[in-house]
């Protein structure tokens, strides 16, 4: 193994130079094919989003793959990467590992656990697969940054809560109305920002919509891009208390719902409460219906407050999760290098166990006087000095499995006792 | 015999309520097959110590405090998976368990002096306290439920989530168990009384119904009629109903426990509960 990674991030470039770095998909298979079909390099991986390009590769033990990487980008863009310099990041052997396993699990993201990166990574996976570059260590590792992907969504919480104002309405509905399904939602003034919030409310399963608006036009514009009914702005109160979820968005400067009017709404609505978003500014709905019981009313800076927890919430679940990548790496190194070591030991027994069976032929006529007795004990003898002798290396190879000195130890084993690779 | 076996349930409680605090702690979305494999074989113990002491005694194993305890536990973790199975709600386990694991605990440190009064021979008082004990079971979770949506209500009340915000299921859940466990406990509570007035006419002589833990039941019973019917006519808001099944479930440890150390016909003492 000798993997090495180049690479730049939102954290460590500006927008442009991001984007003059880019591969766009189209090319991802034809640019990691090139990569991959280096001199020495044996396996190639181009992870390109909008927020990071990063370059891996693994390649022959004497090749130095980190500048082969830069001078492939260099290359592919047709440009002097010193330009660029301070910009890159470059991570080698165990350093690559954790990093892609810390970018599957999303805590290298801009925000932190989103998912995107997972199915980005899915595609880098596919394409280079195709391509035929990824065929060895690198392609397990791959495959095992994927599982502790997976592993991290099942076992934090990290993708959970929403970090976005119009996922934390619905998020809040949910708190309230357990999934969506069968709840309406009204609409009063159809402008941008409600439409968005409704649409979200709609895809997690709300069945219901009605819309009004000051200009009817408008309100029926709406309704019938969602399905649902419009409602003429003067006898919007006599329908509002049908919906479970009322965003209020009008341009009005004073308060359209007063708490009159939702009182008496949720005494019609025996128990079943009422969840206002309020994303109008000035405020559209007084703030004062919030203290009454089975009433929720959040304004827009409400909804940023719970953003906000939210994110805090995601950070102590990154905590955890840094903790299973750490684990994970550990494993995958250990994994590696006990592998790495298993084929040179096979081979020192294979190189032993010749020489022992050629000295053997070479004395077979002299032992030839020898009873069928004594040419087993002859047998025993010779495998017992061999086992003698291997024991110290082998117990070093096994030991030194996953130590940085584990690739001079290999070395020096194969070199001593004449085994080839 | 059934000692063993409810001893060897506490170990698998206690190994079944520490597996689940991780779940609870990192938000799974379940809890660990570990920790449900331990409390299910838990309960499978609990379950065949209570029937060896059943045959032993040929009758249920309610016959003092003790025993009544343990018993109580049992339909508690019954009721948990049934709960849990249903809903999935991982907290559940924090609210009912630790309970039990303290019940069972009392009950077998403290095999109190089984008292062989000819009165527990009685069928109608087998049904009587069956009856009661699954109502309270009920309003054990009623009161969980309760519990559970007063905190959520706050939370979003508040709108500065906290840890229990995420960990808590949605309002209407919490309502929902909140009216099922309700609508399962009362009619068992009612039979309970019913069946105890029966016996205690038949077999009681002398002023029974000031007993002070008939009276207490009969309290709660008011209680619970008034939260069916302020639920079934919808016009009292959740926040209040969950505050009033609080009290009642306030009430039912007081009746449970409290009481029977002062009533001179239910005290579970051996030498109370005499036949006049």
């Amino acid at each position: 193994m000798n993997l090495a990674l180049v690479g730049i991030n939102h954290r460590t470039a500006p927008v442009e130079v991001r984007e003059r770095m880019n591969i766009p998909e189209a090319c991802l298979g034809e640019a990691v094919a090139d990569l991959a079909h280096r001199d020495g390099i044996k396996e190639g991986l181009i992870l390109s989003t909008c927020n990071r390009v990063e370059v891996i590769a693994n390649a022959q033990n004497n090749t130095a793959v980190e500048p082969m990487i830069r001078r492939f980008l260099a290359d592919h863009h047709h440009c002097d990467l010193s330009m660029y310099e301070p910009h890159f990041y470059r991570y080698r052997q165990q350093q690559v590992i954790e990093h892609l396993f810390r970018v599957a699990s999303s805590l290298d993201s801009m925000i932190l656990g989103e998912p995107q990166i997972l199915g980005q990574l899915k595609q880098a996976y596919s394409a280079a697969r195709q391509a035929g570059a990824l065929n060895g260590t690198l392609n397990e590792i791959v495959l095992q940054a994927l599982a502790v992907a997976r592993k991290v969504r099942r076992d934090t919480a990290i993708g959970t809560s929403a970090v976005s104002v119009s996922y934390a309405a619905v998020e809040l509905a949910k708190k309230i109305f357990r999934d969506l399904t069968g709840t309406t939602i009204f609409v009063i003034g159809a402008g941008k920002m409600s439409e968005i919030a409704a649409k979200n409310l709609i895809r997690s399963g709300a069945s219901a919509i009605f819309v009004s608006n000051r200009t009817y036009e408008r309100a029926t514009e709406m309704a019938q891009a969602f399905h649902g009914t419009a409602i003429r702005f003067e006898h919007l109160f006599d329908h509002v208390q049908k919906a479970d979820i009322v965003i209020c968005s009008t341009a009005a400067p004073h308060y359209v719902i007063l708490r009159e009017q939702a009182e008496k709404w949720l005494a019609a609505r025996k128990n079943r409460p009422m969840f206002f978003i309020d994303i109008s500014v000035p405020r559209n709905v007084d703030p004062a219906i919030n203290q009454l019981d089975n009433a929720f009313v959040y304004d827009i800076d409400d909804l940023g407050q719970v953003v906000e927890a939210n994110k805090k919430q995601r950070e102590r679940e990154a905590a955890w999760a840094e903790e299973i990548v750490q684990q994970e790496v550990q494993k995958a190194m250990r994994r590696l290098a006990s592998r790495e070591v298993v084929p040179t030991i096979v081979a020192l027994e294979q190189r032993l166990e010749h020489i022992r069976e050629s000295e053997i032929e070479r004395y077979r006529g002299r032992l030839n006087a020898l009873s069928a007795q004594q040419r087993e004990a002859v047998d025993a003898l010779t495998k017992g000095i061999l086992n003698k002798i291997l024991h110290g290396p082998i117990t070093e190879l096994k030991s030194g499995a996953g130590r940085p000195e584990q690739g001079s130890l290999v070395q020096m084993v194969r070199k001593m006792f004449g085994v080839v690779e | 015999m059934h000692a063993i076996l409810q001893w060897s349930a506490l170990v698998f409680y206690f190994a079944g309520i520490v597996l689940m605090v991780p779940s609870l702690v990192r938000r799974h979305p379940s809890l660990s097959p570990a920790a449900l494999g331990a409390l299910g074989v838990g309960l499978g113990l609990h379950g065949s110590s209570l029937a060896v002491r059943a045959v032993n005694l040929d009758r249920l194993p309610v016959i003092d405090v003790q025993s009544t305890l343990s018993f109580f536990g049992f339909l508690v973790t019954l009721a948990f998976f049934l709960a849990y199975l249903r809903y999935r709600i991982n907290v559940l386990g924090v609210f009912m368990l630790p309970l039990v694991f303290v019940l069972t605990l009392i009950s077998a440190l403290r095999p109190g002096p089984s008292f062989q009064s000819v009165a527990f021979r009685s069928g109608w008082l087998m049904v009587h306290i069956a009856c009661v004990l699954v109502g309270y079971v009920g309003f054990f979770l009623t009161f969980i439920a309760a519990v559970m949506y007063l905190v959520q209500e706050g939370q979003l009340k508040s709108k500065s989530p906290r840890a229990p915000y995420y960990r808590l299921p949605s309002l209407e859940v919490c309502d929902e168990i909140y009216g099922r466990s309700l609508m399962f406990g009362l009619p068992f509570l009612t039979l309970g009384i019913l069946t105890g007035f029966v016996w205690a006419a038949r077999m009681w002589h002398g002023p029974w119904e000031l007993d002070p833990k008939i009276l207490a039941a009969l309290i709660t019973w008011l209680i619970y009629l008034f939260l069916f019917s302020a639920r079934v006519s919808g016009s009292w808001p959740g926040r209040k109903s969950a505050y009033v099944a609080i009290v009642g479930f306030a009430v039912i440890m007081v009746t449970f426990v409290g009481i029977s150390f002062v009533s001179g016909w239910h005290g579970y003492l051996p030498n109370l509960g005499r036949l006049h």
